[in-house]
């Protein structure tokens, strides 16, 4: 017991703080996952009719998927392109493609209503639906993936022969992966092309299926950079500083090509206006657009940017982000306003999406350590602490701060104001009904009813329909809905049925006042039966 | 006896709120009786709203040309040859995506269930199949939801804003939206203040999509040969490379194909992976 005790106390202290936090994710994961699938998207989600799209569409599959583009670009430019001097890119990018790719499946799991069906496309056709597209591209660049992966097993485990294979038809296996990658990664965009009134006026455009594309290359392309710090910082495996700086300069122009197509686009849709007003969605799309855009395609314009460490990994940094908090405008800021209602991810939302970030981690760091993903010369010398990153200047750290308070006030700010395009204007008086004159033939009037007789009274009441619609010109209104209320037959009235609500207040008696109809005391036997 | 393209005319002027269409839904498609509904969900497929004081009937607009068919990856929701837009639950996988494109929003989900389906209003295929009426239309006292022949309840509804026009609202809603809807709303007020989205567009929200998806074949076409093209440039320009420089004489390289992958160690095991 003591021993076991003692064990315990062993295997805790030796956690570091991040692998604490890891188990602790992955535990409330698990959680949110059992409660997912038992009971269903309602018990563990803020999903709801008003909003059928949150989180885990918005990160675990767009982000995930873009995050991704690294591999078709790095893979093209290597092998299409024959710039030779990408290839040690290639490895940790097609790494980096195949296990988010695996992870965007997991996560869409998680989200279909029935993920055990996530093959029906593949037999079940709608060749007018995107989402039918997506599902197909995503299937088939996957496979593309793992075959473009495999060298990398096959090389570890040193057989020659299906490498052989596998060498042979290497070309034409990038050309389908980039060709299938350039339909699904803009096609993602083009999902919400088929909602122009319900996406915000700021990212609403035809033109989405080239943002998507153009984005994810910048998005991929960083991820490749700040990939490569981090598992410099993690195992000491990195790439080489000339390349990265080369995928800096690349990151210029596609930055400065998507800022250009983006501001002509709203000028001319007419949406600029949208840009310069306060609202929450343009303090995200300023956080999407000036952080995330301009200040990494500057940042990364100049050389000496370019040539620091610091430098990179911070441009790096703030394309991702960028990246990530463009994706999530779509998906769920561009769509609050329109829905009517406020949604916040669930706390289990965010325990399973940051369970599969974790899970990716894990994943990567695995494959780092037993395959050959990073070129054995980056090693450091055995003993050499990699100190780079241990400590982060106050700069980066004031950056990073400033994007993160931005990016909250953004999210508060919409989740205060976010019904306020449906908010319906203080009721009035209101608007004054036509009254409908119908032709006799078409009412169907309800047969008489009786009112049974309660103890004191002379006798029960048979209410005769026809006699009342002739006398009120079959104006149904006259008494529907506001004296009787028809929500269920042979009640008509919410309340209780007394003695004085019929003669005295405001049901019989508001006619049968002997001015518009006989006096409701004239004589009994005018309505009881005796 | 049954309309060549069948429709409904809900003239909100002869609506008493009766609720009586939201109960013979629910009769009719043995869904739950539930009290206080004002709005669409899993088991109300058809309810009645209430704007300043004006009941309004809900239900799905069965457009001619549904967002949520085009949308559907399985073809789970469509537009039978009918008229009904129809869901088949055992093709569906869950994406939401029909929540997502109706620009009505009408389709809703059973989020409490393990195994949720979507829900909406199918227009009574099966009672239409009979050849009777839908059970809202048979159910209302006054006449304000009428069944017929879309083009004929189109002249209806046109006779009636002629005969009375100081009754109606110029404007017959789902004439035109999203591409014209099999349902036709009348009102005695603006649309606007009865909760309609008045601003959809006049176009097949589907088209929008298609005029991307179309494209694809090209690009995919187009993209193939080029980066096929682009490759076997960039070959042929290393080889020629390598006879300038004289590695290679030039009768060799005006033999030779290109190389078929720039890299060599990504592809076979090397001195690197010897190592491990």
């Amino acid at each position: 017991m003591n021993a076991n005790l003692a064990n315990l106390k062993k295997t805790i202290g030796r956690l570091t703080l991040w692998q604490g936090v890891l188990l602790a994710v992955l535990a409330a994961g698990l959680y949110a996952t059992v409660l997912r699938f038992a009971q269903g998207l309602g018990a563990a989600t803020n999903l709801s009719d008003e909003f059928p799209w949150g989180l885990w569409i918005g990160f675990d599959v767009l982000v995930g998927v873009g995050l991704a583009a690294g591999g078709f670009v790095v893979a093209a430019t290597v092998h299409v392109f024959r710039i030779e001097r990408y290839e040690s890119i290639a490895r940790p990018a097609v790494l980096t493609a195949f296990l988010g790719y695996i992870l965007v499946i997991v996560g869409l799991l998680f989200d279909l209503g029935l993920p055990y069906r996530i093959w029906h496309p593949l037999v079940m056709w709608n060749p007018h639906s995107v989402m039918f597209e997506v599902a197909w591209c995503v299937t088939l660049y996957t496979t593309v993936l793992a075959l473009e992966f495999l060298p990398l097993v096959l090389e570890r485990f040193r057989l020659a022969k299906p490498l052989k294979v596998l060498r042979a038809i290497y070309v034409p296996l990038v050309i389908v992966g980039v060709l299938l990658s350039t339909l699904h990664q803009s096609s993602l965009g083009s999902l919400y092309v088929i909602v122009p009134d319900k996406l915000y006026g700021l990212w609403y455009t035809p033109l989405l299926p080239v943002f998507f594309f153009l984005s994810a290359v910048a998005g991929g392309l960083a991820m490749t950079i700040f990939e490569s710090f981090m598992s410099y910082r993690a195992f000491g495996k990195r790439l080489e500083h000339h390349l990265l700086a080369g995928i800096a300069r690349v990151l210029v122009v596609v930055l400065a090509v998507y800022a250009l197509i983006k501001f002509q686009d709203l000028a001319g849709r007419g949406s600029l206006h949208l840009v310069w007003t306060l609202t929450p969605e343009s303090v995200l799309f300023w956080g999407e657009i000036g952080l995330g855009v301009l200040l990494p395609m500057v940042l990364f314009a100049l050389p000496q940017v370019r040539a620091s460490e610091r430098g990179l990994f911070f441009g790096a940094l703030l394309t991702v982000m960028g990246f990530i908090v463009n994706r999530l405008n779509v998906a769920v800021t561009g769509m609050t306003a329109s829905s009517g209602v406020t949604y916040i991810p669930s706390w289990m939302e965010f325990a399973v999406t940051a369970s599969i970030v974790g899970a990716g981690l894990l994943l990567f760091a695995l494959a780092v350590k037993y395959l050959p993903i990073f070129p054995k010369e980056e090693m450091p010398p055995a003993g050499v602490d990699p100190v780079l990153l241990r400590r982060r200047p106050a700069l980066s750290r004031g950056v990073l701060a400033a994007l993160w308070v931005l990016m909250i006030i953004g999210i508060v700010g919409v989740a205060v104001s976010s019904p306020r395009h449906s908010e319906a204007p203080p009721a009035k008086a209101a608007v004054e009904p036509v009254a409908p004159a119908v032709e006799p033939s078409e009412l169907r009037l309800p047969h008489p009813y009786t009112f049974p007789a309660s103890g004191d009274s002379p006798g029960p009441v048979v209410f005769d329909h026809e006699v009342h619609a002739m006398a009120v010109d079959n104006q149904c209104r006259t008494c529907h809905a506001s004296l009787f209320r028809l929500t269920e037959p042979g009640k008509p009235v919410s309340g209780k049925l007394t003695y004085e609500a019929i003669h005295e207040g405001p049901l019989c008696a508001s006619c049968h006042n002997g001015q518009k109809a006989f006096a409701i005391d004239e004589d009994c036997a005018n309505c009881h039966q005796q | 006896m049954r309309p060549a393209k069948p429709a409904m005319l809900i003239d909100l002027t002869r609506c008493i709120g009766c609720e009586a269409c939201v109960w013979a839904c629910k009769e009719s498609n043995g869904l739950p009786r539930e009290t206080g509904v004002t709005k669409l969900s899993a088991t109300t497929w058809s309810a009645l709203e209430r704007h300043e004081g004006i009941p309004v009937r809900r239900q799905c607009m069965h457009c001619l040309e549904p967002a949520c068919a085009s949308v559907c990856p399985v073809g789970a929701l469509a537009k039978s040859p009918e008229g009904p837009v129809t869901y088949d639950a055992d093709r569906c996988i869950g994406c939401r995506y029909c929540m997502v494109g109706c620009p009505f929003g009408v389709p809703k989900y059973e989020w409490e269930s393990a195994l949720p389906r979507v829900k909406k209003c199918l227009f009574c295929y099966q009672r239409q199949a009979e050849g009777r009426q839908p059970a809202c239309a048979e159910a209302c006292p006054t006449g304000a939801t009428l069944f017929g022949d879309r083009d004929e309840l189109l002249k209806e509804a046109e006779r009636r804003m002629a005969a009375e026009p100081g009754r109606y609202v110029p404007r017959v809603y789902g004439q035109h939206e999203a591409g014209g809807t099999s349902m036709l709303y009348l009102s005695g007020v603006p649309f606007e203040k009865l909760g309609f989205k008045t601003e959809l567009a006049n176009e097949s929200y589907p088209g929008m999509s298609w005029q991307i998806l179309e494209k694809l074949p090209n690009v995919v076409s187009v993209g193939g040969v080029l980066l096929a093209g682009i490759w076997w440039i960039t070959g042929r320009r290393d080889t020629l490379e390598q006879a300038r420089r004289g590695e290679i004489s030039l009768a060799e390289a005006m033999e030779r194909k290109p190389p078929l992958v720039a890299l060599k160690s990504n592809l076979k095991p090397d001195d690197r992976s010897q190592e491990l």
